[in-house]
């Protein structure tokens, strides 16, 4: 047999591999490494102008998962990775309350100047302007400034512990369900 | 008599200075009042014209002279595992899981590499004036292997950074300061409170033990706190006895 036979052979045989794997996850509990399936998440992909568009609540929001807090004048800012950010009235401490969530899918991370919020949403770095409260809106926006993968994909987790179906990081996680998944990718 | 209008006079001069040192060191984490003032965790800072941005390898500089054009002015290799940022004046404060990094910004589209202190694998977010850096390690199993706690560093020769002490601590994790007081979170162990009138020798005042505790702000008189069920928020006129306030729950 030549090699370039025998190399074709291989590529088929991995192919239908792939093949076997694919079907036994669709249709069966178990998968060929001997996973069982299990009460998860699964990711929700979005198409890429859905999944970064601005906008704002005045309506609090639950925190989804937790990240980096941001003092600015009189409010704080408490990250909500992958999902937005919080806003917090502080102006006075012992009566402080949430106020607002601004949605920024794909954010991991804040910094304020001038009444300009400085975030990301995925790859690109977004500017918010938020001087007025009641009209927080995207301002300016720099595409796929952030080409590493944490910037990519920090919701590619979702929010809560234990398995999830791994997500496939080239499309937009835009959210996750509930759902049964095999014992693959795990957070803590 | 007259030692005692000198020593009025002292006083008066001392507190006229301390004052001053307590305005410019609630904006330190961030030198100009228009900019916010960010946590130990963060990977975003912003330094007159231009954002600093970490990911784990790069360094990532961004004009936003003009807020509505944003330019992309280049990106700094950096070493590996790059955890957080932390600006004061010209400087920058990188933490990774090898080292600290600092970083000079006198020409600020060009960051340059003033000086580095290498320790064992570990997470460590830092803060740091002219003088001295703290730094937690946390030698959890993300995290590596060197051992947990607060490491303090002479900063003053950036060709050599002198590692003056450590302080065992489990698991600390994000950390704060302002005047004379070191705030180190230690998750479900609580909020350490350091005095750090000698700067290179922190003593622990106490501890509050009522939340886990991530990360820290000081502001003002204000110690904002992310704690594991929400926000919480400590009155710190007295630097070294925090107040509690409230908590607004997730």
């Amino acid at each position: 047999m030549k090699p370039k036979h025998s190399l074709v052979l291989i590529v088929l045989s991995l192919t239908l591999f792939s093949c076997w794997k694919y079907y036994n996850r669709n249709a069966h509990p178990i998968d060929f490494a001997g996973r069982t399936k299990v009460l998860g998440y699964k990711p929700i992909y979005g198409v890429e102008t859905e999944a970064k568009k601005i906008a704002y609540t005045d309506t609090p929001q639950a925190a989804m998962s937790k990240g980096n807090i941001y003092a600015f004048k009189t409010y704080i800012f408490q990250l909500d990775p992958g999902f937005g950010i919080h806003v917090f009235d502080n102006t006075i401490p012992s009566k402080a309350h949430k106020i607002g969530f601004i949605t920024v899918k794909g954010c991991a991370q804040i910094s304020i100047k001038d009444d300009k919020i400085y975030t990301n949403s995925y790859d690109d770095l977004v500017v918010l302007d938020f001087s007025d409260l009641s009209n927080i809106h995207e301002f300016s926006r720099l595409k796929g400034v952030f080409a590493e993968y944490e910037y990519q994909s920090p919701i590619a987790q979702p929010p809560f512990r234990g398995f999830y179906e791994c997500p496939n990081y080239t499309s937009f996680v835009v959210g996750w369900i509930k759902d049964s998944v095999y014992q693959y990718c795990y957070k803590n | 008599m007259r030692v005692f209008i000198h020593f009025t006079g002292i006083i008066f001069i001392a507190s006229l200075f301390s004052c001053e040192k307590t305005a410019s060191d609630s904006a330190s984490a961030a030198a100009p009042s228009n900019t916010g003032v960010g946590g130990s965790l963060t990977k975003f800072t912003i330094i007159g014209n231009y954002i600093y941005a970490v990911s784990s390898y790069t360094l990532y500089t961004i004009d936003v002279s003009n807020p509505a054009k944003p330019v992309n002015i280049g990106r700094t290799p950096l070493g590996f595992d790059i955890e957080t940022i932390y600006p004061y004046k010209n400087r920058l404060f990188i933490g990774s899981r090898t080292g600290l990094y600092i970083y000079s910004i006198d020409t600020a589209s060009a960051p340059r590499l003033l000086g580095q202190a290498r320790h064992g694998r570990s997470c460590d977010p830092v803060v740091a004036n002219d003088t001295v850096s703290y730094s937690t390690l946390r030698s959890s199993t993300t995290c590596g292997a060197a051992p947990s706690g607060l490491y303090i560093y002479n900063i003053k020769n950036l060709d050599q950074l002198e590692l003056k002490k450590t302080i065992s601590i489990n698991d600390p994790i994000g950390l704060g300061m302002i005047d004379s007081a070191l705030y180190v979170c230690c998750q479900n162990e609580g909020l350490k409170v350091f005095s750090i009138k000698d700067a290179y020798n922190p003593v622990e005042m106490q501890t509050l033990s009522n939340s886990d505790f991530i990360d820290v702000i000081p502001y003002h008189d204000v110690l904002i706190c992310w704690v594991r069920k929400g926000v919480s928020l400590y009155d710190i006129s007295n630097r070294l006895k925090p107040v509690f306030v409230k908590t607004i729950e997730n």
